[in-house]
């Protein structure tokens, strides 16, 4: 057999018989070969390997080996093939006539990686094409690439020295073959600029033992595409840096969208585009237990693209809870609008079937800040509360997020979205709606990725990696495998999607104003402060209101509690701490690059700074009251009064800061972050949160803060409370610069932060 | 032990894991679930995280909710915090920061939840690395004690420590409750019931 020639885009097959799982490797179809997931078997455990399906296969038992362990199982087979002119009236005649045999089928249980990597050819010598795709997908959680190559290379030459005559010759041939299946499905493994030391190894072993070969072609091919990448990155970063004057950087005059008069498909299907975007370039095995849920901070670049879907989740929900909240002035009515909006986004998006965006907009709309307004809810007709209803059920928990994993099997790869659930009466009107003209319809799926991550740190944390004395469990491998091959098979279905970018759109999206929890929470509790009386005695007498109105689940206390006004005063009394905005990366820009961001997502803080002793019997929790006037003594003791402060006038500005530099890299969106700033804070400590915002290192001392106002710039003195001293009458546009005396070459050098340290 | 009586007669309890990424939730709960997946684990079918269980002399059903890789996720966590009836705050003993962390769940469930009480759990999980150990029983202790919630210390490692205590003592706490709240809880499920068939 003549080993075939490989396009770049896939593999050609070697036999009929093969052309499937090897096409496989690029085109994902037949990767569920190993991935059935049949509804109907859910309840059944012992259901979900195909083998074991297929009623011909019977397990065996196992089989040790040096290194090695199988599992053996018996298959009967069909000795003859059936013609394909089988018609169905003589078929029952045809097949009494045909020959079975059973035939023993070994798949590898666990080995050393040395037997691993053997077994990626069969006993003849042949390419095993399902075992391969499982071991590329899953190695590096027990290997680097470097030491397969290492392996298949001495492989190879081993084979060459005591040539078993014609299978020895078959089996460097499946090597070569390993190779070029490795390079085209995961190029990703070989890129390491800017020496490719990978591809350069495999180009010396060529060089010497395969000169001319395909495999030769394929992989200078592939060096020189990175090659040109490498500069075309470099180019870019350059031209970034070169083109974002300082001169464009606000905009605030742009004609764009106005939340919530804004078109609802239209932004469904923007936001669909940058979650395709997204979730096209997500590399699946980073997803892997051992790569996602293991990884520490400092590997974190490992899994950038899980973090960049994760980012551009978080990115939906934060906008829809900013979008509600940051008018405090807005009437009930108004506001309900905004909810209403946000639903009928949801709704196109569930037409879409793009699930992340879905579901980060249910959860924004849950969110405890927007969730607890009630008033504002109660606003909103009847239709849309169902609506919303039967979108919140789609993401519910039960049973494992049965609903979800149901409708992502159901509609997954198919061209529309039509299950709604029995009592879902808006879905299944919007749905038949569609589907009159559902001939033209062909949509991808975006699935909400982190239900596969948990199932994937849930496999790796109750298989274990190694059995028997230290032999890596390749089953653990398969296991991970069936959820691999549905993200990619989702990935595939994912190129379906096909919107075009409305710059303006991007705009909206980027100028939106994020708060982190705790701003948000505080704005919330402006528009409708939680009521006086904190007792639970109190809110018990309290009857259940509002039937047809917003309900929550599983409220207790239906309507608020001290515990709330404590927390709310005493969000008053810190100072805009800098971490709280430490996670809230998402310019697009920034999401592809972070790979630092904190695991844990910034949330209130200041109880842990009251180390007061407390508790009584009923576990009171003795918060840190706060002195309003005063946030920088947040350890006063004492009680506060839970009315407080609640319909004063706002006692902090959001401000838009912008950096005057030509370092940051802004991609032609709005260059200014928003920020916070409370009462209490003096210049320093507002540089600081403008530059963690921006994503500048340093220390403030090396920056100045002025407010742009039309005529001139206000310079706010180092010792100002920026609070008192800006103008109001003109908008809170900031702009922040090194400081003059002090060089941009040596911002960092610790000189300048003893020098010029005052705080 | 006698056998789980039928299903309609129990009561069941959402407990919902939370702590930061790497504490060792997952660990936890599949430990408790250990018993049912012996080989064949399979994270995706819809019974993987409930289970009959004997607290007490008195039968439930456990329904645990661990979203354990989703940590990230910030903006989903209030909605699943919504559902819990009760919680189990996970830390790590190796983990200094994740103690730290405890504070910000115990935060926002509440506000969550709207009260300021609410059966919970602090575990410090991981006490077999008594070497790695970053993270006292006294500060554990002095932890639970300032949130006013009971601490217990736990090891998924084999042989396990703690773990169905850890998840039958939430059960506990939640049956504690005064009886206006255990009341209120009732309503609310058969509310909620109500609600699904709409």
């Amino acid at each position: 057999m003549l080993w075939p020639v490989l396009g770049d885009d896939g593999l050609s097959p070697t036999s009929p018989s093969r052309a499937a799982p090897l096409k496989g490797v690029n085109k994902l179809g037949p990767l569920l070969l190993c991935a059935p997931c049949k509804p109907s078997h859910r309840k059944n455990q012992n259901s979900t390997q195909w083998y074991v399906q297929q009623p011909t296969w019977r397990l065996w038992g196992e089989e040790r080996g040096d290194g090695v362990i199988y599992t053996v199982y018996l298959k009967k087979v069909r000795y003859h093939r059936p013609t394909r002119s089988l018609s169905a009236s003589d078929s029952d005649d045809e097949i009494s006539h045909l020959e079975w045999e059973t035939v023993r089928v070994r798949f590898l249980k666990a080995g050393t990686v040395q037997r691993l990597v053997e077994s990626l050819a069969n006993d003849d010598g042949e390419l095993e094409s399902t075992y391969i795709n499982v071991f590329l997908a899953t190695y590096r959680a027990f290997t680097t690439p470097r030491d397969v190559l290492e392996l298949l290379l001495a492989r190879y030459d081993a084979l060459d020295e005591n040539s078993v005559a014609l299978t020895g010759e078959q089996h460097r041939k499946t090597l070569v073959q390993a190779l070029h299946v490795w390079l085209d499905a995961y190029p990703g493994d070989w890129k390491s600029p800017p020496n490719h030391p990978l591809l350069a190894r495999l180009l010396d072993f060529t060089h010497r033992r395969l000169p001319g070969s395909e495999l030769e072609l394929k992989a200078r091919h592939r060096l020189h595409r990175f090659q040109r990448e490498d500069q075309i990155d470099s180019c870019l970063v350059y031209d970034n840096g070169r083109m974002q004057g300082p001169g464009d950087s606000i905009v605030d005059h742009w004609p764009g969208y106005t939340f919530p008069e804004v078109p609802h498909r239209h932004f469904a299907e923007q936001l669909t585009r940058m979650d395709a975007e997204v979730f096209r370039k997500l590399v699946a095995h980073q997803c892997l237990g051992a790569v996602w849920s293991r990884r520490d901070r400092s590997r974190s670049h490992d899994a950038a693209t899980v973090l960049a879907t994760v980012n551009q989740f978080n990115a939906v929900s934060l906008r829809v809870i900013s979008t509600v909240l940051m008018e405090t002035n807005l009437k009930p009515q108004e506001r309900a609008r905004i909810l209403e909006t946000w639903i009928d986004i949801a709704q196109e998006l569930r037409i879409l079937k793009n699930f992340s965006s879905l579901k980060a907009i249910v959860s924004g709309l849950q969110s405890n800040p927007v969730y607890r307004l009630e008033k504002c809810w109660q606003c909103m007709p009847r239709e849309k509360h169902e609506l919303f209803r039967e979108l919140e059920r789609i993401f519910s928990e039960e049973n494992n997020a049965w609903t979800q994993r149901e409708l992502l099997i159901k509609e997954g790869t198919a061209k529309f979205a039509d299950t709604a659930g029995r009592s879902d009466r808006h879905l299944q009107k919007i749905f038949q709606k569609q589907n009159t003209h559902s001939g033209n319809i062909s949509y991808g799926t975006i699935p909400y990725l982190g239900t596969f991550l948990t199932d994937l740190t849930m496999i790796d944390t109750a298989i274990p990696d190694t059995i028997a004395e230290g032999l890596i469990n390749f089953d653990k491998r398969r296991k991970e495998f069936e959820v691999l091959a549905r993200i990619r098979l989702l990935q595939g279905a994912a190129n379906a999607y096909n919107f075009s970018t409305d710059p303006l759109f991007d705009r909206w999206f980027h100028s939106v104003i994020v708060l982190d929890d705790r701003e948000a929470y505080k704005l919330s509790c402006q528009i409708e402060p939680p009521p006086p009386g904190n007792t639970l005695n109190n809110r018990g007498k309290k009857k259940q209101s509002n039937h047809q109105g917003h309900r929550k689940n599983d409220s207790i206390a239906s309507t608020s509690s001290s515990s709330s006004s404590q927390f709310y005063c005493d969000l008053d009394s810190l100072p805009s701490s800098p971490h709280n905005s430490l996670d809230r990366r998402t310019s697009p820009s920034q999401m592809s690059s972070s790979s630092s961001s904190s695991s844990l997502p910034s949330l209130d803080v200041s109880l842990s700074s009251g180390g007061a002793g407390s508790s009584g019997q009923h576990s009171r929790l003795q918060l840190p009251p706060s002195g309003l006037a005063n946030g920088s003594t947040p350890n006063l003791t004492g009680p506060m009064s839970p009315t407080h402060s609640h319909k004063s006038s706002p006692d902090f500005y959001i401000i838009k800061v912008t950096m005057e530099s030509d370092s940051v890299e802004t991609e032609g969106v709005v260059l200014y972050k928003s920020i916070m700033l409370s009462n209490n804070e003096r210049t320093p400590q507002v540089i600081r949160n403008a530059m963690l915002k921006l994503n500048i290192e340093g220390s403030p001392d090396q920056y100045t803060l002025a407010q742009v106002l039309p005529d001139r710039e206000m310079v706010l003195p180092s010792s100002a409370n920026v609070y008192y001293a800006v103008n109001t009458a003109h908008n809170l546009n900031f702009i922040l610069r090194p400081r003059r005396d002090v060089n941009e070459g040596n911002v960092d050098s610790p000189k300048n932060k003893t020098t010029n340290h005052k705080q | 032990m006698t056998r789980p009586p039928n299903n309609d007669n129990l009561m069941t309890f959402k407990l919902v894991v939370v702590g930061d990424g790497g504490v060792g939730k997952s660990a936890l709960t599949i430990q408790f679930f250990q018993k049912l997946f012996v080989t064949d684990y399979d994270p995706t079918i819809e019974d993987s995280y409930i289970q009959h269980t004997e607290v007490d002399k008195q039968w439930c059903i456990l329904d645990v909710l661990d979203t354990a890789g989703q940590e990230e996720f910030s903006a989903m966590r209030e909605q699943y915090m919504r559902k819990g009836d009760g919680f189990l705050l996970v830390y790590s003993v190796t983990d200094k920061q994740s103690y730290e962390n405890i504070i910000n769940f115990y935060t926002q469930i509440l506000r969550v939840k709207d009260r300021d009480v609410y059966p919970m759990l602090l575990v410090a999980n991981k006490v077999d690395l008594v070497h790695l150990r970053k993270v006292s029983e006294e500060q554990g202790r002095e932890l639970a004690h300032r949130l006013g919630i009971p601490y217990i210390e736990t090891s998924a490692k084999d042989p396990p420590l703690n773990v169905d205590a850890a998840f039958h003592e939430v059960v506990r706490i939640i049956r504690n409750q005064p009886p206006a709240e255990l009341e209120k809880n009732r309503r609310k499920r058969r509310r909620s019931g109500k609600c699904n068939l709409l």
